[in-house]
C-alpha cells in the first residue's frame, strides 16, 4: 500500500506563505487609489438616548466624502437573534458603540471628521451588572426585547433583560441531594476576556456600478457574512445573489470573527459611497471593546455525593453577563445551559442559564464557548468534593466519568469517548500523588487536575460542502469555505482528500474562501470543521475516485471492484502490471483504439450535515432533543510553582490529553494543545477585562490586557493523544481547537489549593490575589 | 511640509515624498507596497510591525518615516534574495506558525537575534521574541525551530 | 491609525543648531530621540508639537565613556547599547541589569535611557537604577549648559527640570570608590514586557553604605532615606533587613490602579527589598546571582 496521509505530520500546506511574508491578509490587499477610508463615531456612554447628530462640521471637512448614521441604514442583524444595529438608532447601550460613520479619502482626514460629528445624548441609567440587571425595576437594555425574530430553540423574556434561559432537569435533585452523604454548595466567578487575536478586524466593501456587492472580511464564516449581510440589506434590493464575500487568511479567530461584527459597517457603507470600495479597520482599542468579549459569569454550584464517592446530584445557576447585544452569545448560554454538569454521570440534574443583558460591550463566542466558563467552578468544585469526602481527587473523577451510552443532561446517549485513558494518562504525566519540592525555600509546588468536555453549539442542520478537481499535472484543487484561522484545516482537508485519492498533500491546494466560488460552509467555529467539512471533502473525493474508477472500466475493462488507487496511479487486483497514471487521464481521458476518447475532467462534490440532529425539546426540561452531535473529552493536569511570598506562579510542567477520535495530523494537534493551553492558562494568571463605574473598558490594550509572551509559558507542554474513533466522523475524527484550554483555569486553582491550602473562587487567580491571599490567611 | 527624503528597502534605494506625520509602517505598507510587516496595535505593544532598521529590530509602529531617511530597512521580503532562509526553512518544516500573522516579526527578530549570537539558547530565542505576540502557538514551536535550525540547518535552505 | 496632528521635523546635525531650532520653535516645539513614548503620544494627541527637532545625527551623544570613578551616558544610548557595552558591564552592570526589564528588544534598540528620564512616567526602569549612582543631567539651552542632580530632575508624573528649548544630553553616574555591587528588581504582572508596578535598585559597597531607590510607588523615583540611614554601616543580617522591611510602608505612596493595588505593592516593596539587598550583597562577596537576573 501507499504511504498514508492521515495520522502523518505533514507540514502546513500554507507554510511558505506565511514565513516567506506572501501570504495576504484583508489589510494586505491592494484596491488602487481610489480606496476610500472609513471612521466610526463612538458613543462615550453606556446607556443614553440620542437626541442629535450634527455632522456639518465634520461634512465641511475638505476629503470627506459622506458622513451616515443611524439614520441612513436603520437596519438589525443577528445570528441567533435580531437585537444588533447597523448604526445604533435612538440609543446607544455601550461605551463605544458605533453612532455614524466618516467616510473620507484618506485615514487622517476620516479620523480629524469623526472628531468633528456633534452627537448630543441624554443619559440614561445603566445596568453593568447581571445580578441587579435580573432585579424587577432594572433598568431595560432592551425594551423591544419580546419583539425581536429569534431561534425557537431561544426563551427571551420580554419586558426583563432575561434575553435567554435555558432549563435543564433530569431525574429529582432533591432526592439525589438527600441521598448524598456530602454537599457541597459555592459560587464561582469569571470575567470577561478578550480574544486578542493579532490581527484586528478589517473589513473592505464595494458596490460597483451595477449594484453589485464585495466585502473582504477577515472573518471565521463567509457564508453566515453573506447571509446577514443579505437579511441586513435586503431593504436596498441586496439578496445572497447580489453579495459576495472573500475571506483571505485570516490572523487569528478564537471566536472574536466568526458570526458579524464590525463587518456590517463596511457593508453597509459601501452603498452609501457606490463605485468606491471603502476600508474600515478596528483599531487595537475597538478590537478590545467593539467586537465580541468572552462573557461574564456568576455561577451557583450545588453537588452531592456519597461516601462511596458517587455523584447524587447536581444543581448549577449559570448568571451570564452577556452585554449589550446576544444575538449570538446567548447560544453561549444555551450551549452551558446543556451540558454545565461536565463530563460525569449524573442522575439527578438541574441547570438554569440565564442570559442577561448589560450595558457593556456584547458578548459571543469565544474558544471554548462558555464551557471554559462554568468548567473554572465546576472542576474546582470536583477536586473540593473529593476532599471533603477523603477521595483522591483523581479516583474521584475515574467514579463518576461519563462512559459511552450514559444519559447526557438532556436525554440523548454519550458517544465513544477515552475518558479513562485520558485520565490515567495524564494522572501519570504529572506523576500525580507524588509531592514535588523546590530548591528555593519561597516556593511550593502544587499539583491539579481537571476533566473537561465540550460538543459543537450549532443549528441542528450546520452542514458543509466540498468541490474537487484534477488538474492536467495529477494536482488537486479542493475547494471549500471553512477558514484557515492557524488551526491548519487547509493541511487537514488536503490529508484527507489525499489519502482518499493517494496524491500526496503537497499536490493539493486548499484556498481560503470566496462564496462566488467556493461551495456553502455554515461557518468555522464549535471545533466542529474537521469533522463536518472533513466528512464532505472525504464524499467528495470519494466521488472523483468512483469517477476514476467508472472511466478505467468503461475505457480498460477493469471491473469497477477490483481498482485501487496507489502512488497517484490507478491499480488493478486482478492486474499486477496495470498502473495507469492519474496525470495521464484525469483532464484528457483515455484514448480508445479507434481513436474516440473517454472520461473527461475528473470533479468530485461532497456535503455533510449531520441528519440526527434536533433542537427541539421541552422548554422547561430540554428534554426530548438531540441538540449536540457529540462531546471530545479529556483530562488535564498541572504542576505549579508557586512563590508564597511574592504570589508568582510559574508552570513546571503542563498536560493536556484530548480524545480526538483520529488525529488527521498529530503534529497540528499538538499545535493545539500547547497553544491553547497557554491561552487557557493566560485567563487565569493574567488577563481579564476591566471596566470603571460608567462602563468604560480600562485595558483595551496590550500594555494592560497581558497576553503571555514567549517568557511566559509553561516549563514543559505533554501533549497527549487518544484516539477512540468518532463513527461519524472522517477517518474517526473529531474536533479539538477550543478544548485544550477549557481546563487550565480549574487546574491552577486545584493546584494553588494544593500548594497553599488556599481555594480561590473567582478567576483571574493572579500573583497578587495570591500573595494577598495569604497574607489575609496567616 | 513634505520630506523628499531616500531610504535603502531591501537592498534597494527607494526615494519618496512623505509628511512628517506619516509612520513608517504606513509608509512601507501603502506607498511602497511592502506588505509583510502588519498592524496589530500601533502602539509598540505586540511586533507585528517589526522591521530590521540599519540591522536592528524596531517597531516601524513607533518610527516616524522622516527618521528613517538615509537609513537601510530590511523586512523579511528582502533577508535572503536566494530562496529561504535556514529558521525559515525549519519553521516550515515544523509547522511552527498558526495563523502566521505575527510571522514576519517574528522571524525578523530570530534573524537578528542569529546575527548577534549564531548558536542561540531556547532561552536566548525566547527573550528575543518575547516582544512579538501571538496568540496561535503557545510558543514553544517556534522557539524549537529556530534552535533546531542553527543546530541543524535543513540540507535545502540557505545561509541563517 | 494614523497621526493626524500636522507638525514640522528637522534633523540639526549639530547640538547648537537642535538648540537653535528649539528656541525658534518656541514652547510647541519638541526633542525627539527614540520616539518610542513621543510617537504613541503623536498618535493618541498627547502632545500636539507644531516642530519635531531630531537629534539623532548630532555626534557624540551615542558615547558610554568612563572617566575618573564617573560613567558618562550620551542622550542617544539605548537600552540595548547599554546590554551591548564592556564598559557598562565591567563598571555597573545593574544597568544591564535593569535594561533587560524595559520592555523587549524592538523598543530597547530604539528607546534612550535619557529619553525614559525625559518621559518621566512615575514607571520609569531608568530612575531608580540611576538614583543609586548619585546621577546628575546634564542640559544644553539657549544660555549654555547646566547640570541637575537626578533626585532634583523630576518634578512629577511626566514633568521634570528641563526647560523649553532645552535638550537633556547625558547623564554621569559618579561611581563608589569602594568595592560595591547593585541589584534591580521590578514588579510586573509577567515575565514578559511591563511597566512597572514597582521598581527599586540597591546597591551595596564593601564599607557597608547601601543605596536603595524606589520607582512606580511615588510621583517620582526617589531614594528612600530612612532606610540607607537605618542600615548604613551594618553588615546585613537577618535582624536589620526585618527592621529596614518594616520602614517600607512608611517610605512609600503607592497608588491603586488596574495594575496593582496599593496594597500588593507596599507587600512587594518589602519583598524586593529583602531579595535586592542580599542579592547586593551576595553579588558584593562574589557568590551572588549573575548579571541580568529576574529577582523576584
Amino acid at each position: 500500500m501507499t504511504d498514508s496521509y492521515v495520522g502523518t505530520r505533514e507540514p502546513r500546506i500554507d507554510g511558505l506563505d506565511k514565513v516567506s511574508g506572501a501570504a495576504e491578509f484583508v489589510d494586505d490587499l491592494d484596491f488602487g487609489p481610489d480606496l476610500l477610508h472609513a471612521a466610526v463615531v463612538e458613543s462615550p456612554h453606556a446607556h443614553a438616548r440620542i437626541l442629535d447628530i450634527d455632522a456639518s462640521a465634520a461634512e465641511a471637512i475638505p476629503g470627506v466624502v459622506r458622513v451616515v448614521t443611524g439614520r441612513d441604514f436603520p437596519y438589525t442583524f443577528g445570528l441567533y437573534m435580531k437585537d444588533r444595529y447597523v448604526f445604533a438608532q435612538d440609543r446607544v447601550r455601550f461605551v463605544g458603540e458605533q453612532v455614524a460613520a466618516v467616510i473620507a479619502r484618506d485615514p487622517k482626514i476620516a479620523r480629524r471628521a469623526a472628531a468633528a460629528v456633534n452627537v448630543t445624548y441624554e443619559e440614561l441609567p445603566a445596568v453593568l451588572d447581571p445580578k441587579p440587571a435580573r432585579a424587577d425595576g432594572s433598568p431595560l437594555v432592551h425594551p423591544d426585547l419580546g419583539d425581536y425574530p429569534h431561534v425557537p430553540w431561544f426563551f427571551p423574556h420580554g419586558g426583563t433583560n432575561v434575553a435567554h434561559w435555558r432549563k435543564t432537569r433530569k431525574g429529582d435533585v432533591d432526592a439525589g441531594f438527600a441521598a448524598a452523604d456530602v454537599v457541597l454548595e459555592d459560587t464561582y466567578t469569571v470575567p470577561r476576556y478578550a480574544h486578542c487575536a493579532i490581527e484586528p478586524h478589517v473589513v473592505v466593501a464595494k458596490q460597483n456600478q451595477a449594484g453589485r456587492l464585495t466585502v473582504w472580511t477577515a472573518s471565521q464564516s463567509p457564508y453566515i457574512q453573506r447571509d446577514l449581510f443579505a437579511e441586513a440589506l435586503q431593504p436596498l434590493g441586496l439578496s445572497h445573489q447580489d453579495i459576495r464575500v472573500i475571506t483571505p487568511y485570516v490572523g487569528g479567530g478564537f471566536g472574536g470573527k466568526a458570526g458579524v461584527t464590525m463587518e456590517i459597517i463596511g457593508a453597509a457603507l459601501a452603498t452609501a459611497v457606490k463605485g468606491h470600495a471603502v476600508k474600515l479597520r478596528w483599531t487595537r482599542e475597538q478590537e478590545f471593546y467593539n467586537t465580541y468579549q468572552r462573557q461574564g459569569l456568576r455561577a451557583r454550584l450545588k453537588v452531592g455525593a456519597t461516601k462511596d464517592g458517587t455523584i447524587t446530584a447536581l444543581e448549577h445557576e449559570l448568571l451570564w453577563d452577556a452585554g449589550a447585544y446576544v444575538e449570538y452569545g446567548a447560544n453561549v448560554v444555551n450551549a452551558a445551559g446543556l451540558s454545565a454538569t461536565g463530563p460525569y454521570r449524573i442522575p439527578n440534574v438541574s441547570i438554569d442559564s440565564l442570559c442577561i443583558y448589560t450595558n457593556l460591550p456584547p458578548g459571543g463566542p469565544y474558544r471554548g464557548f462558555g464551557y471554559s466558563e462554568f468548567h473554572f467552578g465546576l472542576e474546582s468544585h470536583m477536586t473540593r468534593l473529593a476532599d471533603e469526602l477523603g477521595i483522591d481527587p483523581v479516583e474521584f473523577r475515574r467514579i463518576n466519568a461519563i462512559r459511552e451510552g450514559d444519559e447526557l443532561p438532556y436525554g440523548a446517549s454519550m458517544n465513544p469517548s477515552g475518558l479513562r485513558e485520558a485520565i490515567d494518562q495524564t494522572a501519570a504525566a504529572i506523576n500525580w500523588g507524588e509531592e514535588e519540592q523546590s530548591a528555593d525555600p519561597h516556593v511550593r509546588v502544587g499539583k491539579g487536575f481537571a476533566l473537561f468536555w465540550k460538543a459543537p453549539a450549532m443549528p441542528p442542520n450546520a452542514s458543509s460542502a466540498s468541490f474537487l478537481k484534477f488538474n492536467e499535472d495529477g494536482s488537486v484543487n479542493v475547494a471549500v469555505s471553512g477558514m484557515e484561522i492557524g488551526q491548519g484545516y487547509l493541511t487537514a482537508m488536503a490529508q484527507i482528500a489525499a489519502e482518499v485519492l493517494s496524491v500526496p498533500p503537497s499536490k493539493i491546494r486548499v484556498e481560503t474562501p470566496d462564496t462566488d466560488r467556493t461551495p456553502y460552509e455554515w461557518q468555522t467555529v464549535a471545533s466542529h470543521i474537521t469533522w463536518s467539512c472533513g466528512n464532505a471533502v472525504h464524499a467528495a473525493a470519494v466521488e472523483a475516485r468512483e469517477r476514476i474508477f467508472d472511466v478505467v472500466h468503461s475505457a480498460r475493462g477493469y471491473e469497477d471492484g477490483s481498482l485501487y488507487l496507489e502512488d497517484e496511479k490507478v491499480k488493478c487486483d486482478t492486474d499486477p502490471d496495470f498502473a495507469l497514471p492519474l496525470r495521464d487521464f484525469v483532464i484528457t481521458g483515455l484514448e480508445m483504439e479507434d481513436g474516440t476518447w473517454r472520461g473527461g475532467p475528473i470533479v468530485g462534490s461532497g456535503n455533510f450535515m449531520p441528519e440526527f440532529t434536533s433542537a427541539h425539546s421541552d422548554p422547561e426540561t430540554s428534554q426530548g432533543g438531540h441538540p449536540n452531535v457529540h462531546y471530545t473529552v479529556g483530562a488535564a493536569g498541572v504542576v505549579l510553582e508557586i512563590d508564597v511570598e511574592t504570589g508568582k506562579m510559574k508552570v513546571r510542567k503542563a498536560v493536556l490529553a484530548v480524545d480526538v477520535g483520529k488525529a488527521i495530523n498529530p503534529a497540528m494537534v499538538e499545535g493545539q494543545i500547547t497553544g491553547g493551553i497557554l491561552q487557557g492558562l493566560a485567563t487565569v494568571l493574567y488577563e481579564d477585562m476591566r471596566f470603571d463605574e460608567s462602563g468604560r473598558l480600562l485595558n483595551p490594550n496590550f500594555t494592560d490586557y497581558k497576553i503571555p509572551t514567549s517568557l511566559d509559558t509553561p516549563a514543559e507542554v505533554i501533549p497527549i493523544i487518544i484516539e477512540v474513533p468518532q463513527p461519524d466522523g472522517p477517518f474517526g475524527a473529531r474536533g479539538v481547537g477550543e478544548h485544550t484550554m477549557i481546563p487550565a483555569a480549574p487546574m491552577v486553582a486545584n493546584a494553588v489549593a494544593d500548594a497553599t491550602g488556599l481555594r480561590i473562587t473567582s478567576m483571574p487567580i493572579t500573583a497578587e490575589k495570591v500573595a494577598l491571599s495569604l497574607l489575609e490567611a496567616v | 511640509m513634505r520630506h523628499e527624503i531616500t531610504f535603502t528597502l531591501n537592498g534597494e534605494s527607494r526615494p519618496i515624498d512623505v509628511e512628517p506625520n506619516d509612520v513608517l509602517l504606513d509608509v512601507l505598507r501603502t506607498k511602497l507596497g511592502v506588505k509583510s510587516p502588519k498592524i496589530g496595535c500601533e502602539r509598540g505593544d505586540c511586533g507585528s510591525c517589526t522591521v530590521l532598521l540599519d540591522g536592528e529590530s524596531v517597531r516601524s509602529c513607533l518610527v516616524l518615516a522622516v527618521e528613517v531617511d538615509g537609513h537601510d530597512i530590511t523586512t523579511v521580503e528582502g533577508i535572503e534574495h536566494d530562496g529561504l532562509t535556514a529558521v525559515q526553512e525549519m519553521l516550515i518544516e515544523q509547522s511552527s506558525f498558526q495563523c502566521g500573522f505575527c510571522a514576519p516579526g517574528i522571524v525578523l527578530a530570530a534573524v537578528e537575534l542569529i546575527e548577534n549570537n549564531p548558536q542561540p539558547t531556547a532561552a536566548d530565542v525566547r527573550e528575543a521574541i518575547s516582544g512579538n505576540l501571538c496568540r496561535c502557538t503557545g510558543y514553544e514551536p517556534i522557539v524549537e525551530a529556530v534552535v533546531a535550525a542553527v543546530r541543524t540547518p535543513p540540507t535545502s535552505g540557505g545561509s541563517a | 491609525m494614523a497621526i493626524v496632528h500636522d507638525f514640522k521635523y528637522v534633523r540639526p546635525e549639530r547640538l547648537e543648531e537642535a538648540v537653535s531650532a528649539l528656541v525658534a520653535g518656541g514652547p510647541r516645539a519638541r526633542v525627539l530621540a527614540g520616539g518610542t513614548d513621543v510617537v504613541p503620544w503623536l498618535r493618541d494627541d498627547v502632545i500636539t508639537p507644531d516642530l519635531l527637532v531630531d537629534i539623532k545625527a548630532i555626534p557624540d551623544l551615542d558615547r558610554i565613556t568612563a572617566v575618573d570613578g564617573r560613567l558618562e551616558i550620551g542622550a542617544l544610548v539605548t537600552f540595548s547599547d547599554l546590554i551591548a557595552s564592556d564598559v557598562i558591564h565591567e563598571l555597573a552592570p545593574m544597568l544591564v541589569e535593569m535594561s533587560h526589564h524595559v520592555a523587549s528588544i524592538g523598543v530597547r534598540n530604539r528607546a534612550t535611557i535619557v529619553g525614559n528620564l525625559c518621559s518621566a512616567v512615575p514607571s520609569l526602569d531608568a530612575g531608580p537604577a540611576l538614583l543609586v549612582y548619585d546621577a546628575q543631567i546634564h542640559m544644553a539651552g539657549e544660555h549654555g549648559t547646566r547640570t541637575l542632580p537626578l533626585d532634583e530632575w523630576f518634578v512629577g508624573p511626566k514633568s521634570t527640570k528641563l526647560a523649553p528649548a532645552e535638550i537633556a544630553t547625558g547623564v554621569t553616574l559618579a561611581l563608589p570608590p569602594v568595592a560595591h555591587a547593585a541589584a534591580f528588581a521590578k514588579l510586573s504582572r509577567y515575565s514578559g514586557e511591563d511597566l512597572a508596578q514597582a521598581n527599586l535598585a540597591t546597591l551595596a559597597t564593601a564599607d557597608h553604605d547601601y543605596r536603595v531607590a524606589y520607582g512606580a510607588v511615588a510621583p517620582k523615583p526617589f531614594r528612600a532615606a530612612a532606610i540607607e540611614a537605618l542600615l548604613a554601616g551594618r553588615p546585613l543580617d537577618g535582624d536589620i533587613v526585618a527592621a529596614a522591611r518594616s520602614l517600607v510602608p512608611d517610605a512609600i505612596s503607592p497608588i491603586t490602579d488596574i495594575r496593582a493595588s496599593a496594597e500588593y505593592r507596599t507587600h512587594m516593596c518589602g519583598v524586593m527589598l529583602e531579595r535586592t539587598l542580599r542579592a547586593a550583597a551576595s553579588r558584593l562577596a562574589s557568590d551572588g546571582p549573575p548579571y541580568p537576573s529576574h529577582l523576584i
